[in-house]
């Protein structure tokens, strides 16, 4: 350790203080964003609950809540802890809590309290319960409890339905009265608290094989200093005095395999500037051991300086954007790390979902057929994609005057304000209606009037169907456990409006089994009617038998309603007598009190009465593109980057969509392998498991196979046809297989659009990992339900759509927009010029480091391999903290090509990131024949023009004059380097270039005065009474920088690149406003317009039909599956938390 | 290169249309937004042939006056440790300079060429020698120079930081190995007057070495590296040492000896009486005898002034080059023929 110290060339201290300055630069940044949390963290636990404290409720902090007592916590407030419910406002000890923040479900999930503690809700009865509960340890299932209440001697079993979770909160109850159970880091959300797989960017793992490269340089270049050292000394050179070291032999001449081991030694903290610029993270933990200062400095300078970059290019740029941000929601773009910027400008793939992230999730009722009458006049955007695709030109869809809300976008005079009394069907239309507001399972929540009230419904298609029938003039506005409340306008004469109370008898619930669901309901008048809803192959096959004209026709009207992409679903009734109710009613509370096979019993028992059916119509649901979708992906692929849908839809489904969003058009060649087929259906009809597996394999297999060879012919030949595969879950299933897989990722690599439909959340993420390993190529996914939070994992780079399913996507997300059409914001702009950025940055500290470190090797051929330092220890430390820090940073923030604008008006600028175009083995080298030429220049400069008497006084200069000198020169030519990559020069850069040479001045001006025993004593104002200074100032930067002035003069004359062009064909242009192709044209078209191109569609026939209850199915599913997709970070939650009241008040004025 | 930061208020998206910002928001928000006014520099054709040819206009001239002024000085330089050595030590130099009874004393005649001016600058080189060693290089202590024996850190100096147990003022290699060749001059039978004060960088004699700072324990082992010192005189004043001990940067180096205050006329045959005290043979050293006159540039070295007329003259040969191709070939500026996708096209 001793030897290590007394070889090393620079003393300790003068690096001491440039590492805490690094690292104290990096304190602050921790201690800021600790200080922020800090501050969440004191408004969450300085937040009010309500504790019983002497019968009455007191109000006292969060923190100061302890396990055991109760609380009372109040309508839309949220847990404080773990609660276990006692009791609740409303009848039946029922209280409903939203779980948003847990699981991103937006629908309201019921507790229920155990029979024993209804009564309370009085604090002076609360303040009398007195029991003991035992439960399981603390544990980050959300979905399991366990434990016993034990209450007056009595053993009462607690399950997940009594608890209410911290995070949580409470809906549609006044009040409720709860026991703390766990608190603080104990809940369930905060033990499910863990850390995001981080994710490291292809860029800074490239960086890490440079650097490991550079460090191969450095080995090299001290072996050089060490042979030549060995070979150097020599008891010639007596005044070294090499031998006369008594208590060492470490000098004798003689003993070179030691000199040359000590000296390679000596070489490696001689030339420790290499080693701490370029040595990563392992070399650096190695060597701390050895010496504990040294090292750090410079490779936490690079990290922290780019880290910096990046925190502030996501939390200032992609954070603030006004492009990315969505006003009606009141979202901005969200960087939930930093690390990834640079990544989003060279994503190659994006894997996106289809519901809620290309489409809004926002169903509305489109269309519906009563009694065979079809009745809606909206054109879909699907639509009127079909109608492009064929030629027509149609504008953007105008605002419709008609009356619309969200749910509701339906344009038909003739069903409203009662006019559908005039109708064929007026009885039909009555039992359509009744059917929508009662056969559901949708809460009203709120004041009791059209206006105010709001559904909570499992599903968006539920809620638009509710408020369909409250447009329709059937306002359903109160539910009890046995009663729903209806308002019905218009049914015994016009204008005439009455309360009617339907009694809900039964509720045979939704599944995906099931495919359906049915209510049995009692008329005032003692009416028994069945009504049921559901998909309509399901409903076809329990139809009564007759009225075949109207299967018909209503079969032809939901091919059209599938063809234009809208979701459909079948109304039907029955009306039941008495007995056979009665009769089938004992079945069904059997088969609800049965232990075991309940739920497979209840889908028999429904099968008994849900048949015989009559039916009334169906209804079409528009699954609405967002906004700006198909310009964006047409940008987007037109930046080369290649879009894969991953939906849970059905194939036609998705087929439409993609083709409304212009990711499969008419001239592409189209590889389907769908489990569809006659062939595969007869075998499933069989229903032998092992053969249909063993024949779909082979179907698929051959269909790959085929389709492969057919796409490689397409694409060696020279017809330049665009590719596109669909393929559907269960082929995706087979094709995943090992064997396949290969096949797959090439025949889908050579595909520019793929659409895998009917796929799990599981194979989502399959297939993007499959890309990602396979391929080798940058992956994005995006998605905005629970369903995507494997595929955002998986990919490179994931995206959360913070909409409307709630919040889980975003959690596992690496950034979250609120538009899918802001990805073109987001990766053409933010990542190009990230990825641009960060390239420089690099690219620049690597040079300048080279460029410094080279010259000390110069220098050391000339002191006999010494391992002396050319410049002073306090130099170079700074070198890489003051002298030269700043610029980089600011061109990491401030450099851009080409305008954001033009960024999205060429998007074929983008592949220049998919090609890793700026960061690349030839650029590294360019960097590094230019690092050489520099340094060489720098040196023998400064050399050979010192080596007489430099002042007209005679007198000499010495080492450290000359060094001075020398790194004058370099720190000017380094500085004024950085201009010259830059693109734009602020007055930033300005600042920072010109402030970091002075500094260097600054600097040598006062450190030369107050080291009397330094040998740079008043070195800078001998060196400014010369001319020498100013001539070598001013000659070597400039000709050190000629030759990468010649260099970029003739690349971009003679191999430009693009972001070269576009600067030039906007050269004279001020900065555009506006945004280009992805503007959204809002010119209103006249209707006439729209109904004769509408009229013009052709009418083609889909066999399938879209069904509308398919998305919720996947997502309970997901979430069973998982069981633990908790928010990654507990703050987060706390943070919506606490956003929420303010965060609400805009959107409940929208409704 | 066009400033653009006219149309800013405009991008502000209208959002605060109704909120006149303050200067300080608004560079906030262009910060944000990534909008801040920016010139764009695009290196066209004219600028680059532009910028060469201006550098070659400016580097030329200066080129020329700096060379100009390294030319005007006169120098003579004499090697003179070969020809100093007996013929009967030729063969073993290393003997000749150890044994401190063979005599140093040598004559050389230098011939002056072109008149020289006065002040004449004499300067000693060694070549091959390495005073920028690391070893040696630290082995100083300029804390014991500044404050003499009061000092005692003085690790620093090994191995020459004491001798039969007591400090040696000044401690360390540098000091130890002083250089003890010593010259006088005479034209004719005159002899010339050396000025030897005032050879030290001021700073030097005035901050870094001691006024109260005597020699001590200098030169007394066994092994004697090179001159001695007067134990009479501070370190301060002793400015030989002053100048030896500012190192040299690389491994051949002049150091200033002295002065000649009177004009050198040509043909004037200068008498050097030099004693060769200092070895040099052991490490294959040599010697040399520097008489220079100076300019406002310094010494005989035209690498700067050549440096600058070549760089000069090369700048506007590139200036021609790219110029020539510019008028046969020009590629016409933001022509989107040449994006890479259309580009393909071209090639294919």
């Amino acid at each position: 350790m001793k030897v290590l110290f007394l070889c090393s060339p620079v003393s300790p201290i003068t690096n001491v203080i440039p590492l805490s300055l690094v690292l104290f630069v990096s304190l602050v940044k921790e201690a800021f964003e600790d200080w922020k949390r800090l501050q969440n963290d004191m408004t969450i636990n300085n937040s009010s609950v309500d504790v019983l404290q002497d019968q009455r409720w007191e109000s006292i902090p969060w923190k100061k809540l302890q396990v055991g007592d109760i609380v009372r916590v109040k309508q839309d407030g949220f847990f404080p802890a773990d609660l276990l419910l006692l009791a609740s406002t409303n009848p039946d000890g029922v209280c409903y809590t939203e779980t948003a923040n847990l699981d991103g479900e937006t629908n309201l999930k019921i507790r229920k309290a155990l029979e024993k503690t209804w009564d309370y809700v009085t604090p002076e009865k609360a303040s009398e319960f007195k029991g003991e509960i035992q439960c399981e340890q603390p544990n980050n299932s959300l979905y399991t409890f366990t434990g016993n209440l034990i209450l007056q001697k009595q053993t009462i079993p607690i399950g997940p339905n009594q608890i209410l979770l911290r995070g949580c909160s409470l809906r549609n109850t006044e009040h409720i009265v709860g026991t703390v159970i766990f608190t603080g880091h104990e809940t369930k959300v905060m033990m499910n608290a863990m850390n995001v797989p981080s994710k490291r960017s292809t860029l800074e793992r490239k960086l890490d094989k440079v650097i490991a490269t550079l460090f191969g340089v450095l080995l090299c270049m001290c072996l050089i200093g060490a042979i030549g050292s060995a070979v150097f000394v020599d008891r010639k050179y007596h005044y070294l005095e090499l031998w006369i070291n008594g208590d060492s032999q470490q000098f004798n001449p003689s003993n070179r395999f030691v000199v040359l081991y000590l000296a390679l030694l000596l070489l490696v903290f001689s030339l420790q500037l290499l080693i701490l610029v370029f040595c990563f993270q392992v070399f650096v933990l190695s060597i701390f051991t050895l010496i504990t200062l040294y090292s750090p400095i410079i490779p936490i300078s690079l990290y922290v300086s780019i880290e910096m970059i990046k925190f502030i290019q996501s939390t200032k740029f992609i954070n603030n954007d006004l492009r990315m941000y969505h006003s009606e929601t009141n979202t901005p773009a969200l960087a939930r790390t930093s690390n990834l910027n640079e990544e989003l400008g060279q994503v190659e793939y994006i894997f996106s979902d289809k519901t809620g992230t290309l489409t809004r999730n926002l169903m509305e009722f489109f269309k519906c057929s009563i009694g065979g009458e079809t009745y809606g006049t909206g054109v879909t955007e699907i639509e009127m994609g079909a109608a492009r695709r064929n030629g027509l030109n149609i504008k953007e869809k105008t605002p419709s005057n008609a009356a619309r809300e969200k749910g509701f976008n339906f344009d038909d005079a003739r069903l409203m304000h009662g006019a559908w009394r005039n109708e064929p069907n007026p009885d039909m239309c009555k039992e359509f209606f009744r059917c929508l507001a009662i056969c559901h399972t949708v809460l009203p929540e709120g004041e009791e009037s059209p206006e105010k009230l709001r559904y909570q419904a499992a599903s968006p298609d539920e809620a638009a169907l509710v408020t369909a029938a409250k447009n329709f003039g059937f306002f359903f506005y109160r539910r009890t456990p046995t009663m729903i409340y209806v308002r019905e306008s218009h049914v015994e004469k016009m204008g005439k409006v009455q309360d009617v109370t339907y009694e809900i008898l039964n509720v045979l619930e939704f599944n995906s089994t099931r495919k359906r669901q049915s209510v049995v309901c009692r008329y005032g008048d003692g009416r028994l009617v069945l009504y049921c809803k559901g998909a309509d192959t399901v409903i076809y096959e329990r139809l009564a038998s007759g009225n075949d004209e109207l299967k018909k026709v209503s079969r032809e009207q939901l091919e059209q309603y599938g063809e234009a992409g809208l979701r459909t679903l079948c109304l039907a009734y029955r009306n039941l007598s008495p007995e056979i109710y009665e009769s089938w009613n004992e079945k069904y509370i059997q088969a609800k009190s049965s232990l075991r096979d309940r739920e497979r019993k209840l889908d028999e028992v429904a099968e008994l009465i849900e048949k015989d059916l009559t039916l009334i119509g169906c209804t079409a649901i528009e699954d609405k593109l967002q906004e700006g979708v198909p310009s964006c992906i047409e940008t987007l692929s037109k930046a080369g980057i290649k879009i894969w849908v991953l939906t849970g839809d059905k194939l036609e489904t998705a087929i439409n969509i993609a083709y409304a969003c212009k990711l499969i058009n008419n001239d592409m060649k189209q590889f389907v392998i769908s489990s569809e087929t006659d062939a595969i259906r007869e075998v499933e009809s069989r229903g032998d498991q092992v053969e249909i597996a063993q024949f779909i394999r082979e179907t698929v297999k051959n269909q790959l196979r085929k389709c492969h060879e057919e796409a490689q012919s397409i694409v060696h030949g020279s017809t330049g046809q665009k590719l596109s595969l669909l393929i559907d879950g269960k082929c995706l299933m087979y094709a995943l297989d090992p064997n396949l897989r290969s096949t797959l990722l090439s025949l889908s690599l050579s595909c520019s659009s793929v659409v895998c439909c009917r796929v799990s959340p599981l194979q989502k993420a399959q297939v993007t990992r499959l890309v990602r390993k396979g391929a080798n190529k940058i992956t994005l996914s995006i998605g905005d339900g629970a369903n995507d939070v494997g595929m955002i994992q998986a990919a490179h780079v994931g995206v959360g759509i913070s909409g409307l399913e709630g919040m889980q996507a975003v959690m596992a997300s690496d950034f979250a927009i609120a538009q899918f059409r802001f990805l073109t914001d987001l990766l053409l702009v933010h990542g190009r010029w990230s990825y641009l950025r960060l390239c420089k940055v690099v690219s620049y500290f690597f040079y300048k480091n080279l460029t410094f470190t080279l010259t000390q090797f110069w220098y050391n051929f000339q002191t006999g391999y010494s391992g002396q330092r050319f410049y002073d220890d306090w130099f170079q430390s700074l070198y890489n903290v003051i002298f030269t820090a700043l610029p980089v940073i600011i061109v990491g923030l401030l450099d851009k090509d080409v305008s954001a604008a033009l960024s999205k008006k060429y998007p074929q600028l983008y592949k220049q990131g998919i090609n890793d175009a700026f960061f690349n083995w030839k650029v590294v080298g360019t960097l590094a024949c230019f690092s050489v030429y520099q340094s060489v220049v720098v040196y023998n400069f400064v050399m050979s023009s010192s080596t007489t008497g430099l002042t007209s006084a005679g007198k000499i200069l010495g080492l450290w004059d000359i060094s001075t000198a020398a790194f004058t020169c370099l720190v000017i030519t380094v500085n004024l380097r950085l201009l010259m990559m830059c693109n734009t020069i602020t007055r930033w850069h300005s600042i920072s270039v010109g402030g970091s040479i002075l500094a260097w001045f600054i600097f040598i001006c006062i450190y030369s005065i107050v080291f009397v025993n330094k040998g740079t004593y008043f070195t800078i104002y001998v060196l400014m009474s010369t001319a020498y200074l100013y001539l070598i100032a001013i000659l070597v930067p400039i000709v050190a920088l000629l030759g990468d002035f010649l260099y970029q003069g003739a690349q971009r004359w003679f191999y430009p690149y693009d972001y070269q062009i576009v600067q030039e064909i906007h050269r004279h242009e001020p900065e555009p406003i506006g945004a280009g192709l992805l503007e959204v044209a809002n010119q209103l078209t006249p209707e006439e317009e729209r109904r004769y191109a509408f009229a013009l569609l052709p009418r083609e026939k889909s066999k399938h039909t879209g069904f509308a209850f398919d998305s919720p199915g996947y997502e309970s599913f997901f979430a069973t599956q998982q069981g633990v997709t908790a928010p990654q970070k507990p703050w987060d939650v706390i943070r919506r938390a606490t956003m929420k009241p303010k965060s609400k008040s805009p959107r409940s004025s929208q409704h | 290169m066009d400033v653009d930061g006219g149309g800013m208020s405009t991008d502000i998206n209208n959002i605060n249309i109704n909120h006149p910002l303050h200067a300080r928001s608004k560079a906030i928000h262009q910060f944000t937004q990534q909008t801040l006014p920016a010139c764009k520099p695009v290196l066209t054709p004219a600028w680059v042939i532009g910028t060469f040819f201006l550098m070659g206009v400016v580097f030329i001239p200066v080129g020329l006056i700096s060379l100009h002024a390294s030319q005007s000085v006169n120098e003579i330089v004499d090697r003179y440790d070969i020809d100093c050595v007996p013929d009967t030590f030729k063969s073993n130099k290393i003997a000749y300079i150890k044994n401190a009874s063979t005599p140093k004393s040598c004559h050389r005649y230098l011939k002056v060429d072109k008149p020289m001016k006065a002040p004449i600058y004499i300067y000693y080189q060694l070549d091959n020698f390495y005073q920028n060693h690391r070893r040696y290089v630290k082995s100083r202590s300029e804390d014991q120079l500044l404050h003499g024996l009061r000092y005692n850190k003085t690790s620093s100096c090994e191995p020459q930081a004491f001798e039969n147990g007591l400090p040696i003022v000044p401690c360390g290699l540098v000091a130890w190995s002083l250089f003890n060749d010593t010259y006088s001059f005479s034209r004719g039978t005159k002899k010339l007057k050396v000025e030897r004060k005032n050879i030290a960088w001021k700073s030097d004699r005035n901050h870094k070495f001691g006024t109260q700072v005597y020699p001590f324990n200098f030169q007394n082992g066994s092994f004697i590296g090179g001159g001695k010192l007067d134990k009479t005189i501070p370190l301060s004043e002793q400015e030989d040492l002053i100048v030896w001990m500012r190192t040299a940067a690389f491994p051949s180096f002049r150091k200033l000896y002295g002065r000649i205050e009177e004009d050198l006329e040509e043909g004037d045959i200068v008498v050097v009486r030099l004693m060769n005290n200092y070895n040099t043979y052991s490490f294959g050293g040599t010697k040399m005898l520097v008489l220079s006159t100076s300019s406002w540039l310094g010494g005989n070295n035209s690498f700067l002034g050549v440096a600058y007329i070549f760089v000069g003259s090369s700048s506007i040969l590139i200036a021609l080059i790219f110029l020539l191709l510019h008028v046969k070939n020009p590629r016409p500026y933001g022509d989107t023929t040449y994006l890479s996708g259309n580009r393909k096209d071209i090639s294919s």
